[in-house]
């Protein structure tokens, strides 16, 4: 590791602690125990909660903790002159975010979960309206648990930040993930559960105009399984949106 | 009353014989449904449907902009935006905006000397004439209720305008020239 | 927003100093505080289950999480009976517009390098050892700034100071022969914690005393200045940027470090 003199450095290597029972890891129950396949984790989402930005939102889902602020729109800068506004998405995981440390450096994980909430959100804003701006969105992974949940609640908490900070919307986006696990649907899989699967969707949609904005497929899944994954997360799309919508009418920060 | 607010995405009914309204902010149509765009009450003014959320936005064009003056050349002034439309920008968040010569005062255009109009710190009130180029927003003073509504003397004194183009130092009674806006 | 609050807000933008000054002339803060009134304090300790102790504190709006985890090191060669301390401060762009992507900005080095010191007097790093020479552990403290209004190093500290309570570390055993280092999740023991230090922060503008200043009021002062005071309190630290001032023929640090103390008696109990 390179030494960074702009942080407070520890020594060169270390390692997380070792634990003498940890062999036994790497089994998942199924079916599963503590929710039915087609449930999703709680949620709890309140926006306004960062009073320096001009729309924010913070989503928790069981363990998954996201924060997630909107600033803008901003007049673009050292950018060509550009008749319609952009989206700047920007995901950073706390170093304690995960079960292994993670340095406080930027890394690629962070930059393709930035991309599928960019691709999730990019065609429910009206950025038509907004030549020459930039609307800046930044979320901070406080606890993660699975990668998908990450990328579906960090679009859900985004979506409602934007509505937040009054940005003009198609519609508000939600969006659900699902594991193909064996030969079952899972919804909303946990990270264990993500790790014994065979591949993962997420879906993201508009419920208000039943459209999909984005869905990221990875592993291997049948088209048949994944088109049932679609179908699964769309109709849960639709009950996260009235969680969603729930939220904003009761938020005192948009009275 | 929660009831009555909209979510981005809803639809907006319409009695069905009534003629077609007109859209201000907040909503758009599509497939020939009204939808709203933002979280609020949909309000009705004349023919006209809308949501409007205070909220910080862009200048736009015709956008009221008050700003400060940063820098001065002999062509033009440039101007920090904080406030547009009545609504202030958070600190940090400002846009930029340029005063070129011939758009300080409606007459004699070509006669405008920017150092006899505006100096460094002045608040200014200024409309946009178009977006600009890639770096800034053109704003225009010429008008009788746009321009300098704020400037301090060289004693460091709060000035009083005493015309469209002087003001006076309280202190000193010495007279700055500025391309002054006609007090509300 | 009524029109008269858009006014005062427009004013604000335009004139922050002289905003200020007419608050300050009614005796009374933006915020209604009183001078030497401070912002409630909530702190929440043991919510991030991915951490090995982890506090959220907010300080009025200023929200900080502050997560540890545990790792193991071999100590340095010069020191094989130490272990290691790691405390960081990360002030992203998500918190306030004035910070932007990108590496630390200069006021979380700042920020870092005065908890730094503050919390090497705290921890005994002798406590760390699992075998000299062989074996230490390294407690990474990483706090992120979620909302930035203000006094951003009393928040960061109670948070640091609270996850690092909330901290607990399994028994670890080196294994001389093999090398290695097992931990056993049936025995942990909390860390071992010398002080509880409170940091109470203070701003001068125009020849008056506020305490526990906001994001709006920072930029203004002239003097901030900054009292660590622990349980019994004793000072721990204390740091003045900007002139000194006499408030009624004192010394504005000396008033500072009383207030500190009295307020530190107000917190007992009220944070871990």
């Amino acid at each position: 590791m390179s030494l960074d003199r702009r942080r407070i450095n520890g020594p060169d290597e270390s390692f997380p602690p070792v634990f003498a029972l940890d062999g036994l890891q790497g089994t998942l129950a199924s079916p599963r125990k503590d929710r039915s396949p087609t449930d999703i984790r709680p949620i709890f989402l309140q926006p306004g909660l960062i009073s320096q930005a001009n729309g924010s939102a913070y989503i928790e889902t069981a363990k998954t903790k996201i924060a997630c602020a909107v600033y803008g729109p901003r007049q673009s800068r050292n950018a060509a002159y550009s008749e319609t506004g952009r989206l700047n998405v920007e995901v950073k995981f706390t170093p304690f975010s995960c079960a292994r440390r993670r340095a406080p450096m930027r890394d690629a994980e962070d930059r393709s979960i930035a991309v599928a909430i960019h691709q999730a959100l990019v065609s429910s804003v009206r950025l038509d309206l907004l030549p020459k701006s930039t609307i800046d969105i930044f979320i901070t992974i406080i606890e993660s648990d699975g990668l998908d949940g990450c990328v579906a609640s960090g679009s859900v908490a985004a979506s409602a930040a934007l509505a937040d900070a009054g940005i003009e919307l198609l519609g508000l986006v939600t969006s659900c993930a699902a594991a193909i696990v064996g030969r079952d649907i899972w919804l909303d899989p946990t990270e264990g559960e993500a790790r014994f699967s065979n591949g993962t969707l997420v879906l993201a949609c508009m419920p208000a105009l039943k459209k999909i904005t984005s869905v990221w497929q990875t592993g291997e899944m049948q088209v048949t399984e994944a088109l049932g994954c679609m179908d699964a997360c769309q109709e849960k799309c639709t009950e996260i949106h009235s969680v969603v919508a729930q939220a904003l009418l009761e938020s005192p920060s948009l009275k | 009353m929660a009831s009555h607010r909209v979510l981005p995405g809803q639809p907006i009914s319409v009695p069905p014989n009534a003629p077609a309204p007109q859209l201000g902010g907040g909503i758009y149509v599509r497939d020939s449904q009204l939808r709203a765009s933002l979280v609020g009450e949909v309000q009705q003014e004349g023919p006209t449907l809308s949501i409007s959320r205070v909220r910080p936005r862009p200048p736009a064009i015709n956008s009221v902009v008050l700003g400060s003056v940063t820098r001065l050349s002999p062509l033009q002034a440039t101007i920090s935006i904080s406030v547009v439309d009545g609504v202030p920008l958070p600190a940090g968040e400002e846009f930029t905006g340029v005063i070129r010569s011939q758009d300080v005062r409606a007459t004699e255009k070509d006669r405008v000397k920017i150092a006899d109009s505006f100096r460094g710190g002045d608040v200014v009130r200024g409309v946009v004439i178009s977006l600009g180029d890639a770096r800034s927003y053109f704003l225009t003073t010429a008008l009788n209720n746009l321009g300098v509504i704020f400037a301090m003397s060289e004693a460091g004194k709060v000035m009083v305008p005493v015309s469209w183009k002087e003001m006076r130092c309280p202190e000193t009674g010495r007279l700055e020239k500025r391309k002054c806006a006609k007090p509300e | 927003m009524t029109d008269s609050a858009l006014k005062a807000s427009i004013f604000q933008r335009l004139h922050p100093r002289a905003y200020l000054e007419r608050f300050v002339a009614e005796d009374i803060r933006p915020d209604g505080r009183p001078f030497d009134a401070w912002r409630d304090v909530s702190v929440n300790v043991g919510s991030i289950s991915t951490a090995d102790g982890s506090a959220l504190v907010r300080l009025g709006e200023t929200t900080i999480v502050c997560g540890v985890k545990a790792e193991i090191a071999e100590p340095e060669l010069d020191k094989p009976d130490e272990g290691f301390l790691v405390p960081n401060i990360d002030l992203p762009a998500l918190c306030s517009p004035k910070f932007k992507p990108g590496p630390p900005s200069d006021e979380a080095q700042v920020l870092s390098d005065r908890l730094n010191e503050v919390l090497s007097q705290i921890v005994p790093l002798k406590s760390l050892v699992i075998h000299p020479s062989k074996a230490v552990w390294v407690l990474y403290i990483d706090a992120t700034c979620i909302n930035y209004d203000g006094n951003v190093f009393d928040a960061a500290l109670i948070a640091m100071v609270a996850a690092l309570r909330n901290t607990v570390l399994p028994k670890a055993t080196y294994n001389v022969e093999t090398g290695l280092t097992i931990c056993s999740r049936a025995a942990a023991t909390p860390l071992q914690i010398l002080k509880a230090p409170i940091c109470m922060s203070f701003g001068v503008f125009d020849a008056i005393l506020l305490a526990d200043p906001t994001a709006f009021e920072e930029p203004l002062l002239s003097t901030t200045i900054s009292v660590v005071v622990d349980e019994n309190s004793e000072l721990v630290s204390v740091v003045q940027l900007g002139p000194g001032v006499d408030l009624d023929g004192e010394d504005v640090l000396s008033t500072c470090i009383s207030a500190a103390k009295s307020r530190r008696v107000v917190l007992k109990g009220q944070i871990p």
